[in-house]
């Protein structure tokens, strides 16, 4: 373990590349890859990693929600995954989707799970191998959870609302645009139907990237604790709500605070601005540049 | 109904019989050949339309040339950032697309679309799969207006 991840308040739950390439061949290991891009996998991917896409592997296909506990024991031993698997993930775009999968395993109380450092992109920077070989893992036994454990780490709507009339602490991780409500989507993102623009009344800006490096490797613990605690005035003991557009983003906050700095109290709000924002009567602000 | 070109037919014709695997790996094949969609050298445009805008994760330029007969030839730059189905689009649209008259493209009805890429790719990412038809057909309007205005 490096120093950088020796720092953080769970160093655990971070591997870096190094380590990940020196644990290819390691049999209580299941690497998983879970990207935007839903070809990239397709394209080549870490030997041995396995694919698994949010939406078709992780949502409910007809209710907005994620699977249930038997699909996730479902998932788990198709992929040759035990609950004593270590399961690793990586992925595209600084790692949000790797951080929503592995946030969606937690809720099934996975604990035995970590997140490459710098994640797919860092990999291919540093001329790692990648094959299109896919695995084909033999299929394991996985008891299915008695339930899927939403409290903890889960905010819905009412929770939320019910967050914001205590005027607790919730921080919007949005582009600034997106917060401010000149636009309902990322800069570079299709609208995905909001009607209005804004951000839930008392959530503070802090886009999920502030806490990502160039390369996609998250910041060390003290410059996390800059932006969060210093900058934001979050306290590791708040009750913290953190949302985006559809969570998945959030999720990767939600990483960064919970494990990283070592908040005891942070929920991922994954309905987040396509609910908020279209909801009948859910107030909003503005704000300007 | 509007005719699709029969290049454009023939690649639905070779995708519409795949099984997912095998689609995915004609895709991405496609995908490897966009960058031979760019413009090449010593290649002159009557349209030039580069921009990053909301419908894509990096910056698109299209590049429209009207030959003699009045037939379209598309040649596209995408951004490193672009997706990997969008860059497959960008080869099988480049391609299906080569030599079609304006109204055509403009005309073409985008449910051909789910029988290249399949039902469960356009289910998965049903934004990202008509992002260059798009770009391509709105190049090709903006030309037809500006023929329209010149002969007015």
């Amino acid at each position: 373990m490096n120093d950088k991840i020796a720092a953080y308040a769970h160093p655990d739950v971070l591997v870096s590349t190094e380590w990940l390439a020196s644990h290819l061949d390691d049999p209580s290991l299941r690497i998983i890859e879970s990207n935007e891009d839903v070809l990239l996998y397709d394209t080549g991917h870490v030997p041995g990693a396995v694919h698994i896409d949010w939406r078709r592997d992780l949502n409910d296909q007809t209710v907005r929600d994620y699977i249930g506990p038997e699909q996730f024991a479902r998932l788990c031993s198709a992929h040759g995954i035990t609950p004593d698997t270590k399961v690793v993930f990586y992925g595209d775009k600084s790692n949000w989707w790797a951080c929503y999968a592995f946030w969606v395993f937690q809720l099934f109380g996975h604990r035995n799970a970590a997140v490459v450092d710098g994640g797919r992109a860092k990999w291919v920077a540093e001329n790692r191998p990648l094959t299109r070989e896919i695995p084909k893992p033999s299929t394991a036994v996985y008891p299915q959870p008695a339930a899927r454990n939403d409290a903890a780490i889960r905010a819905f709507y009412h929770e939320t609302l019910a967050h914001m009339q205590a005027a607790k602490p919730m921080v919007d991780v949005r582009s600034p645009g997106e917060f401010r409500g000149e636009v309902t989507h990322m800069p570079e993102y299709p609208q995905e139907g909001v009607l209005r623009g804004g951000h839930i009344p008392g959530a503070q800006s802090c886009p999920w990237a502030t806490a990502a490096n160039p390369d996609g490797t998250f910041k060390s613990v003290d410059e996390l604790r800059a932006i969060y605690q210093a900058g934001l005035g979050l306290n590791p003991a708040d009750d913290i709500i953190a949302y985006c557009r559809i969570g998945e983003r959030s999720s990767h906050t939600w990483f960064v605070l919970t494990y990283l700095l070592g908040f005891s109290s942070v929920r991922n709000y994954d309905g987040s601005w396509t609910e908020w924002g279209n909801m009948v009567r859910s107030p909003i602000e503005r704000s300007t540049p | 109904m509007a005719e699709h070109p029969q290049a454009l037919k023939d690649i639905i014709d070779l995708c519409a019989g795949l099984a997912e695997t095998e689609r995915r790996e004609m895709l991405i094949s496609f995908a490897d050949g966009a960058a031979r969609q760019a413009p090449q050298p010593g290649e002159s445009f009557d349209l030039e339309d580069t921009r990053k805008d909301e419908e894509c994760t990096d910056t698109v330029g299209v590049f429209l040339r009207i030959d003699d007969a009045r037939l379209c030839h598309f040649r596209i730059t995408l951004g490193p950032q672009v997706q990997t189905l969008t860059r497959a689009m960008t080869t099988i649209l480049c391609q299906g697309f080569n030599g079609a008259s304006p109204e055509t493209v403009l005309d073409a009805p985008a449910d051909f679309v789910p029988q290249i890429v399949g039902a469960e790719l356009v289910r998965l990412r049903s934004q990202t799969v008509y992002y260059v038809l798009g770009r391509m057909k709105s190049a090709v309007k903006v030309w037809l207006n500006r023929q329209r205005a010149a002969s007015a």
